[in-house]
């Protein structure tokens, strides 16, 4: 015992390690430098920008006439009703396409998992494959697909033709569950076969086993859907860009700010838009991260190795 | 023996009624997955025969939906519309002569020698003949329009020289982020991930302002698109990251032991492991550029011969008028990605799921 005990004082290699960890420490920077270089140049730098921008009656074409005009571009948001209703409208947007992204992602991904399906791979490229068709494609492939629905399908039974683009907002939902439906299938495969097993001998149904087994193990999936998809409404970055279209945008808010920034120039103004947008979907996302505890299962954390 | 001759004869009868209730149930499920499938895909075959319609098909309200034409007739050098007409014989084909309010003179195309018919009745109540036309034409009205073969290099160019920069960098940060005792590296790392949540809306000003005459003066170059993937994309470095971590590193501490550095560990163990994943992520950043519009349309707008693909086309929208030719249109911006996600799919579809479900 106090033989090993001196041994171990013998070897204190505590010096020499902390050097190492500081060499270990000092290579990591190197490689993580060139984001760090591109964090501050390209996103913090800007977003400080954006955050004085939102400040002062900033416009692109002279800005040396730029004056500090403090909250007043929020207090101008909140006497703005076309904003505003914007911004509700772009809500409730979201209220309608994420949730139906996400089910019929979550449905398709639990008929996926059944053995009966043949030619899963092909299938599961030809659902993922309206994920990845550009913004540009998909509003000309709608507009098209509005004609032929109206000779094949309202014409002969007499109804008004469709109008305007209000369509397009579940057609493109539609059209973007490739991630996601991919991230449940997944999800749902890794279900250990034990699980179901003890669930049927239990005497669960196929139904009960859906939402009694499958729903609760693939809740992290769900959720991390769920936090991408509201990402990617709101304008963030997302793992299959299709671009934009042009003088249209899905988002009313976010044509609202588009419109406030290249029509009107009014750069501050829209960055204060841009703020409050970004303030709601914090709030949104936070909310979800808060409610995550109550219905995601995690898995037990392991020990990130120290990472 | 009776006892186990009945038991074998249920057995036999459940297993029959088993495997007749397995097939209908397969069968259904297959079933609804293609009409399914039919339905979500549907509006791409109306895209791929609207290209092929003649030009003003759209418009005309008794048209067929395939590509179709008016069935002519060439009498004496005068091609002649043919029409549906009504006679005591049934319906049939006649190419119209002289029209008139009353009556109208037709020509049997079957039967050219027999002269003008005549038939009572008002011309214009009669429906035209239609055939069956694809047509070609639509592209090439719009390869004359666009400038598609350079529009198509100048892509194809972006992409690469991007692709460079993004896969080295981010390669490089996910390393770092995957395998190095950094005080703090989780924080660092969280902020990384907010940067993802970011709307590109907030920081479109400023760094539209960067890249503008009052700074960089880079607009109407290609700099603005390709050099801020020389900083690594923070969604590729997160995939990245993930698919490195699950690496055991029992491979890279045998090689750090033989001396081999940080640099050559990344290169010679790390990277061959990761194959799948870094093809996921160079191919996500080749859809990110054939895709995207809003930086091409802000910084390239004044150089029309940078014009990337997905702009240039989109921007078309206002210089081909016709339906038809949008639909070309369409046809070709999604030509590639599709192509390209097939040609992938084995490997793509795998590898962009495993690196994410794990948060």
């Amino acid at each position: 015992m106090a033989v090993t005990y001196q041994t171990r004082k013998a070897v204190d290699v505590k010096a020499p390690k902390r050097t190492r960890l500081q060499q270990e420490a000092r290579i990591g920077w190197l490689f993580i430098a060139p984001w760090v270089i591109g964090f501050i140049l390209l996103k913090a730098l800007p977003i400080l920008a954006a955050l004085v921008f939102s400040l002062t009656d900033f416009q692109m074409l002279s800005p040396e006439t730029t004056s500090f005009v403090g909250l007043s571009n929020y207090i101008r948001f909140f006497g703005d009703t076309e904003a505003g209703a914007s911004l509700f409208a772009s809500l409730s947007y979201f209220l309608l396409t994420v949730p139906l992204e996400l089910i019929v992602a979550l449905v398709l991904a639990a008929i996926f998992t059944s053995e009966r399906l043949r030619n899963k791979g092909f299938l599961r490229t030809l659902i993922f494959m309206t994920s990845i068709i550009p913004a540009t494609s998909i509003f000309f492939i709608f507009l098209g697909s509005l004609q032929y629905a109206d000779r094949l399908i309202f014409q002969p039974l007499n109804l008004p033709p469709l109008q305007g683009f209000g369509l397009l907002v579940p057609f493109m939902a539609l059209w973007s569950i490739g991630p996601g439906f991919l991230i449940m299938y997944s999800a749902m495969e890794s279900v250990p076969g034990e699980i179901y097993e003890a669930a049927r001998v239990d005497g669960a149904g196929p139904f009960a086993r859906f939402f009694y087994v499958t729903l609760p193990m693939v809740s992290p999936a769900i959720f991390f859907t769920l936090v991408v998809n509201l990402t990617g409404a709101f304008g963030g970055a997302v793992l299959l860009d299709r671009g934009y279209i042009l003088n249209f945008s899905l988002s009313p808010m976010e044509e609202y700010i588009n419109n406030t920034m290249f029509t009107q120039s009014d750069l501050g103004y829209a960055s204060a838009l841009a703020w409050v947008t970004f303030a709601v979907m914090m709030t949104l996302t936070i909310f979800l991260f808060r409610s995550a505890k109550n219905w995601v299962h995690f898995p037990e954390e392991h020990d990130d190795n120290e990472i | 023996m009776k006892f186990n001759r009945k038991r074998s004869s249920a057995e036999g009868h459940s297993r029959l009624s088993l495997r007749l209730w397995d097939f209908t149930g397969t069968a259904l499920l297959n079933l609804f997955m293609f009409l399914f499938l039919i339905a979500y895909l549907s509006p791409l075959p109306f895209m791929a025969i609207a290209s092929l319609t003649p030009k003003n098909q759209f418009l005309d309200a008794n048209a067929p939906i395939l590509p179709s034409t008016r069935m002519k007739f060439n009498y004496e050098g005068k091609d002649l519309i043919v029409y549906d007409v009504p006679t005591e014989d049934g319906a049939k084909h006649w190419a119209l002569y002289k029209p008139g309010r009353k009556s109208s003179q037709f020509i049997d195309p079957q039967n050219p020698q027999a002269g003008v018919i005549t038939w009572e009745g008002s011309w214009r109540t009669l429906k035209a003949v239609y055939e069956l036309a694809p047509t070609l034409d639509n592209f090439r009205e719009f390869l004359g329009v666009t400038k598609l073969p350079l529009w198509f290099k100048n892509t194809i160019l972006v992409a690469l020289i991007s692709e460079v920069g993004v896969l080295f960098s981010s390669i490089a940060v996910a390393y770092g982020f995957s395998r190095f005792r950094i005080p703090g590296i989780k924080y660092i790392f969280l902020l990384l991930i907010a940067t993802i949540m970011i709307p590109s809306n907030i920081t479109l000003v400023p760094t539209y302002y960067l890249f503008s005459g009052h700074m960089l003066n880079w607009i109407g170059t290609w700099l603005p698109l390709i050099v801020p993937h020389f900083f690594g994309s923070a969604i590729l470095i997160f995939l990245l990251r993930q698919n490195f971590k699950s690496i055991p590193r029992d491979l890279d501490e045998a090689a750090m032991l033989d001396g081999a550095g940080p640099l050559r560990i990344l290169i010679s163990i790390i990277l061959p492991q990761s194959v799948p994943v870094v093809t996921t992520v160079a191919l996500l950043h080749f859809f990110y550029i054939w895709n995207e519009t809003r930086m091409s349309g802000l910084y390239l707008g004044v150089a029309p011969n940078l014009q990337m693909i997905s702009f240039g086309i989109q921007r078309g929208q206002s210089f081909f008028f016709t339906p038809e030719a949008l639909m070309v249109g369409a046809l070709v911006a999604m030509a590639v990605p599709v192509l390209v996600l097939f040609l992938s799919q084995r490997f793509f579809m795998q590898d962009m799921i495993v690196t994410q479900i794990e948060k």
